[in-house]
């Protein structure tokens, strides 16, 4: 049975790289361009994949500043069919982030909310659990695969000692690993026509109440040797005796 | 002051505790076929949940129902736990802290540590948080010890149903302990190239490991296999990284490894800044000749 599906694909825009502070040596990311976070590509594509196959639309929402712009672009570019831009992002906050989306989508209709387990700047992966609770929504995690059928969404979630399969009644919250799918790379053409789909940017009044004190954000430290053969047979030589060294032979 | 460890796991529930023995007193909850593993290894309750065990809105309820009296609930972050915690958190309304690898309480809060950045950095915080998600592999599973009360917590009230459990082939040893590692990436290129890393490892006496890609997405080798960020921490005195490119999240796995080697085809890969020795080559070439030298 074929139900056209309401998506909405959530969007993480994060730094490309971290820097050295010339004044602090600490870390920084100021002036660090944007890239679209690693695993919510993934949600992007599986939402693109999931439209494509049952009809409707995919929308993307990301939570950040202008900045986050021209990656909303590139997810529209893969195939989302419009994008909204909430500014107002102060940093890393997860319970904060999870209401201003959850606040957002509940005056939306939709059939999937689509996380990406986990960002790859923050790592939290709090965000998809405290969005479906905070709309009594079920959530299918780390999903590896997905099927709609009807009313309802199957998936996989991978853990560690097992996996196990679920089923929801949709509305449904999913977030999915980055084993589930390899995102498409646009064409030039598809970037071309993002440009003229819709793109909407609002303002978040976010506070955050949250006990957080930053004692110290650094580099940490490796100290290895770095003695690098470019000579294989040297290397073998030289690295065979370090481990005959080390296993006491 | 008092601690409750949720795991799905009483091997990690275990780990965790001699991680935070020192600490606080500590209470456990894991579903009822892993209580027993657990049940005498010193926690004073041991709460096992019976019920939609894998449900994280269930469990995380279960989870809430017995936490009155304690003052943290600590997780390890395992794909499943990495749920269930941000739930408990919401439904106690407390602060929340994730993947940290240290925990010192203090009168008004707690010292954290937890790398940020996707493992480029290290963030050292002190915060007002009761719910906390716990790297796994930090230390050892605790010992024998006092004898549990057990009491038995129903996980109720899911909001998907489970449809099938699928096991996954358990592996025959915890990486976590090994002595000698050695670790595959992309680049061993074919399955079949893990005849000659075990070769080679069977040479040096090591246990096999790889990155995600090897682990969670082409499966060559178990999940738990899997050193990294989102894999286990190990820390071997020598780690030898095969055709793997060295990307922060690998590396925070490996990073407190005593001698690190590393072979890799490409002289500009970034495992060469994080390695010792370096012998930039092909797999194919330079694990024959090691194996030929060792042996
Ligand atoms: C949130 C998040 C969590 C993650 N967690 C983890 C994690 O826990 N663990 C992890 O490992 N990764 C993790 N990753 C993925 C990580 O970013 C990298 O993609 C991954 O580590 C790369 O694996 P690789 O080095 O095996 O493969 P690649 O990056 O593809 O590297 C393959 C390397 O092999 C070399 N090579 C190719 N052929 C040969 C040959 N014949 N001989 C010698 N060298 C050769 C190449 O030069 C290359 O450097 C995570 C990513 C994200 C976003
Ligand atoms: N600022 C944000 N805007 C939109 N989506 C987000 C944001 N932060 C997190 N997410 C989503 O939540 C997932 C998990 O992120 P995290 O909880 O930060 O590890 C990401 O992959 C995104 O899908």
């Amino acid at each position: 049975m074929y139900v056209a599906l309401n998506i909405l694909v959530f969007l993480k825009a994060i730094p490309e790289d971290v820097k050295e502070d010339p004044r602090t040596h600490g870390p920084t990311v100021e002036g660090v361009k944007l890239k679209m976070d690693d695993i919510s590509r993934n949600a992007v594509e599986e939402a693109i994949r999931l439209k494509e196959k049952h009809g409707g639309r995919a929308t993307g929402i990301t939570f950040g500043s202008d900045a986050a712009t021209l990656v909303m672009k590139e997810a529209l570019a893969m195939g989302l069919d419009e994008g909204v831009l909430i500014k107002g992002y102060a940093g890393n906050n997860p319970s904060l982030t999870a209401s201003v989306l959850a606040e957002r989508v509940s005056r939306m209709q939709w059939d999937l909310l689509m996380f990406g387990f986990s960002s790859a700047d923050s790592y939290t992966a709090q965000v998809p659990p405290m969005v479906s609770y905070m709309l009594k929504r079920p959530l299918i995690g780390n999903a590896v695969s997905l099927r709609v059928e009807g009313k309802t969404v199957k998936g996989v979630s991978s853990y560690e000692d097992y996996n196990v399969a679920y089923e929801a009644e949709m509305p449904a919250v999913i977030s999915v690993a980055q084993e589930i799918n390899t995102p498409r790379i646009p064409t030039l053409l598809q970037i071309m026509a993002a440009s003229k789909k819709p793109l909407s940017v609002e303002q978040a009044q976010a506070q955050s109440a949250r006990t957080l004190q930053v004692l110290g954000h650094t580099f940490p430290m490796s100290q290895r040797k770095r003695i690098i053969f470019e000579d294989t047979n040297k290397g073998v030589e030289e690295v065979a005796a370090v481990l005959r060294q080390v296993l006491g032979k | 002051m008092k601690g409750l460890i949720y795991s799905e796991s009483a091997q990690r529930a275990k780990e965790l505790m001699s991680f935070l023995k020192d600490q606080m007193e500590l209470d456990l909850a894991l579903p009822e076929a892993e209580a027993v593993q657990a049940s005498s290894n010193g926690a004073s309750r041991v709460y096992a949940i019976y019920g939609d065990v894998y449900e994280p809105f269930a469990v995380a309820s279960a989870v809430v129902s017995v936490f009155d009296g304690h003052d943290y609930l600590f997780v390890p972050a395992t794909n499943f736990g990495r749920q269930v915690a941000p739930i408990a958190a919401q439904l106690i309304k407390a602060e929340m802290e994730s993947e940290i690898f240290y925990f010192r309480p203090e009168q008004d809060g707690a010292i954290v540590r937890r790398y940020f950045y996707g493992g480029k950095t290290l963030l050292e915080e002190k915060t007002g948080a009761k719910v906390f998600t716990v790297m796994t592999g930090l230390a050892q599973p605790a010992q024998q010890g006092s004898p549990s009360e057990v009491i038995r917590v129903e996980a109720k009230g899911g909001l998907s149903r489970v449809l099938q459990i699928s096991g996954k082939q358990k592996a025959s040893a915890d990486i976590t302990k090994a002595d000698i590692i050695v670790s595959v990436g992309r680049g061993l290129g074919k399955k079949e190239g893990l005849e000659l890393v075990r070769q080679l490892a069977s040479v040096l006496g090591a246990e096999v490991a790889g990155s995600r890609p090897v682990c969670s997405d082409l499966h060559w080798l178990d999940e738990d296999r899997q050193v990294g960020l989102t894999g286990k921490r190990v820390r071997p005195r020598v780690y030898v990284a095969l055709g793997i490119s060295g990307q922060i999240q690998h590396i925070v796995g490996m990073r407190d490894s005593k001698v690190v080697i590393a072979v890799n085809k490409d002289k500009t890969a970034p495992i060469f800044q994080e390695c010792d020795y370096g012998i930039v080559g092909d797999i194919y070439e330079v694990v024959p000749k090691l194996i030929e030298k060792l042996k």
